[in-house]
Parts: structure tokens; sequence; C-alpha cells
């Protein structure tokens, strides 16, 4: 099977690989798995309280070339938007950006799912740290 | 083979007319153009898992030699491409019902469980919800799966550099035959859903019906250990390649 360009680019050079603190409470961290292959994805987000933006993203997966390149593409998608902008990206978005073959679809589902689960992961942070706030409003 | 039912769906052979013909006639020997049969069917068994692999390979053994298209060439052109094409169907279903994971596999297809239908459509619901999906497998799982991929990648890195830490390979060693335990013991547990498929298909159609949620937990719960085991098996291969690297 070939890669297109976009996907050999970012396979090569990916974005923001690494890791973000944990505890942290305004980093959000969603650790995904595609059962089909095995693989393993995780994607992390620094938010901005105030503004709900995500001013960063991290990512390391464990998988093939085209699950490495959709999840750095989703962490440079996700960058600079706020988290319900960024829960509005799909997997076809990404499909369509690196040209995937069908059989690589669930590669770019797992990237969609680990935007959404860094997000949930975050919500559940804030919702936790500051339930009273919320409430009184 | 001759105790066992034929299959419902066979027809009365064509060459004398005798009934219930399943790959030839138990009458006058002639060789039975293939019905669509699933591999269970093909063999007159029930959809059951807890198969006995012995008598799989005596009928199989006892087939085959009726069905090979060497032995039906003086037949002539239709019996023996028949022949031909029941011996392809003899192997396959052989070969899928002889592996217990394949044939686990084989009866969710039958069964229209399509494992990665179940990823995709989980994530459509996370969608349209709004919700986090909910991950097929535990996340403990995924956890030790990540972590355990990030000492491989450091003992790669080690090799490549001519360093060896003795330590993380052996770390990485023990690591790699606990996975090799638990692969074994996810087969056993696989075992254990065979059961209560198998209680389940032995239950009259009216029964079954009323059981249906009987059904569909032992199709999930043979997912959830199939896909287990999927990760486990693709980390000893990893492993056993890193190690060896
Ligand atoms: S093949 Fe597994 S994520 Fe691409």
């Amino acid at each position: 099977m070939s890669y297109s360009d976009k996907v050999i680019d970012h396979y090569n050079n990916p974005r923001n690989v690494g890791s973000l603190d944990k505890s942290s409470n305004d980093v959000g961290t969603g650790l995904v798995g595609a059962p089909e292959c095995g693989d393993v994805m995780k994607l992390q987000i620094r938010v901005n309280r105030d503004t709900n933006v995500i001013e960063e993203a991290k990512f390391k997966t464990f998988g093939c070339g085209s699950a490495i390149a959709s999840s750095s593409l989703a962490t440079e998608w996700v960058k600079g938007k706020t988290v319900d902008e960024a829960m509005a990206i799909k997997n076809m978005d990404i499909v369509k950006e690196l040209s995937l073959p069908p059989v690589k679809i669930h590669c770019s589902v797992l990237a969609e799912d680990a935007i959404r689960a860094a997000i949930g992961d975050w919500k559940k942070k804030q919702e936790t740290a500051k339930p009273v706030a919320v409430e009184a409003q | 083979m001759a105790a066992k039912p034929a299959p419902a769906e066979t027809q009365p052979c064509w060459s004398c007319g005798s009934m219930g013909a399943a790959h030839f006639c138990e009458a006058c020997g002639r060789v039975q153009p293939p019905a669509a049969l699933d591999y269970f069917a093909f063999f007159g068994w029930p959809r059951k898992l807890n198969i006995d692999v012995a008598a799989l390979d005596k009928d199989f053994y006892q087939l085959s030699r009726k069905l090979h298209p060497d032995l039906n060439a003086r037949a002539g052109g239709q019996e023996q491409e028949w022949s031909l094409e029941q011996s392809s169907m003899l192997n396959d279903a052989h070969r899928t019902l002889k592996d217990p994971v394949q044939r686990t596999q084989y009866l969710l297809k039958l069964e229209g469980v399509e494992v990665e239908e179940q990823s995709k459509s989980a994530t459509e619901q996370a969608r349209a919800t709004g919700q986090m999906k909910k991950q097929i497998v535990p996340p403990d799982l995924l956890e030790e799966v990540f972590e355990l991929n990030l000492q491989l990648e450091e003992l790669r890195l080690q090799k490549k550099m001519g360093e060896d830490d003795p330590a993380l390979s052996e770390e990485v060693g023990r690591r790699k035959l606990e996975l090799e335990e638990k692969h074994e013991a996810l087969l056993e547990e696989l075992k254990k859903v065979w059961a209560s498929w198998d209680a389940w298909i032995d239950r009259g159609d009216g029964e079954q019906a009323v059981a249906q949620d009987e059904r569909k937990h032992a199709l999930d719960k043979m997912v959830d250990v199939l896909n287990r085991r999927n990760y486990i098996r693709n980390l000893v291969r990893d492993v056993s390649a890193a190690l060896e690297s």
C-alpha cells in the first residue's frame, strides 16, 4: 500500500510528539486503542481556563503510519481551537486531508476518539474542580 | 458419518433420488453439487463452539478421501467439478473450525457480529451525544499496552546505540512471560464463554427467543475476549522482536 505525501510527511516529521503533565488540572488526556490492529494512541491537550482555547497539544502513538499521521494532524488542528470547536473535528476530515484509503479509515477514527477522550477528561476535571461556581450561575 | 443427520437444507441425490445427501450420496456414492452451507452445517453439526476436535479430524479425513477430485476423475466433468468445490470447502471448513480463535471469529461473523463495525458505531454514538466514546478494551489494558510500548522503544533505542541496560532487558523479558501467560488465560476465558453460548444453542426454538439477552451477552463477551487477546498477541510479538533486535 502506498501512503500519500502528506502521510509520509507527518510520519517523518511528526508534529507535537511528547507528553504533558497528566495530573495538571488544565490538561486533558485521551488514551484510546483500535482493537482491530492493536494500536494505541495518547493525545493530550492543555486548555486555557478563561478562554477554553486549546493552547498546547501533544501525542504519542504506537501504530501504523496512518495512525501516526492522523494524530499528528489532529494535534495541529486542535491547537488554537476552543474545546467546542475541536469536538466538531470528524474522522472524515482527517481522511480527506491525508487521502487515506478505506482500509485505513479506522486509524483516523482513532484520532477522533482521542480528541474526544482528551476533551472529556479535561471537562471532567473542570467539573470536579469548581462545582460550586458552576451551580451558582 | 452415516449416523449423523444430514442438514435440513440438503437436496435428495441428483442421481438416484435418495434423501439427504450432503456431500456424496450414501446410497449410490455419487458426489453431490455443493450446497450453500456454513462450515458447521457442512459437517452436519449445530453451531456449537465446544467441539470435539478429534471427531472433526476424523470426519475431515473420511470426507476428504471420498471427495478427492482424483477419485472422482473418471466420473467425468460435472461430478469432478463438484468434488473439487466440495473438497476446497471441506479444507476451509476444517481449517477454520479446528482453530479455537478462528472458529469463534467465524461464528461471530455467521451471527452477524462485525467487530470493526462495533468500533465505528461506538464512535458515531459518541459523536451524536457529545460523550466520550466507550473504549472497547478496558482502560487499564490500554495503559499497560502504552507503557510497555514506551519501554520497548527505550530498549530498541539503547540497542541501536550499542548500549545495553541489562535491567531493562530483564524487565521486558519478565513482562513477556507474563503476557504469554495472559494470552493463554484468555483462551481459557474464551472457552468459558463457549459454554454459555452452547447452552443457548441447546435450548429449543421457543426458549431461544425468550433468552435473546443470553445470546447477546455471550456474543459480546466473545468479542471482548478476542479484542483483549489481540492486544496481548501483538504485544508478545513486538516484545519478542525488540528483545531479539
Ligand atoms: S492499522 Fe492500526 S491504527 Fe492504523
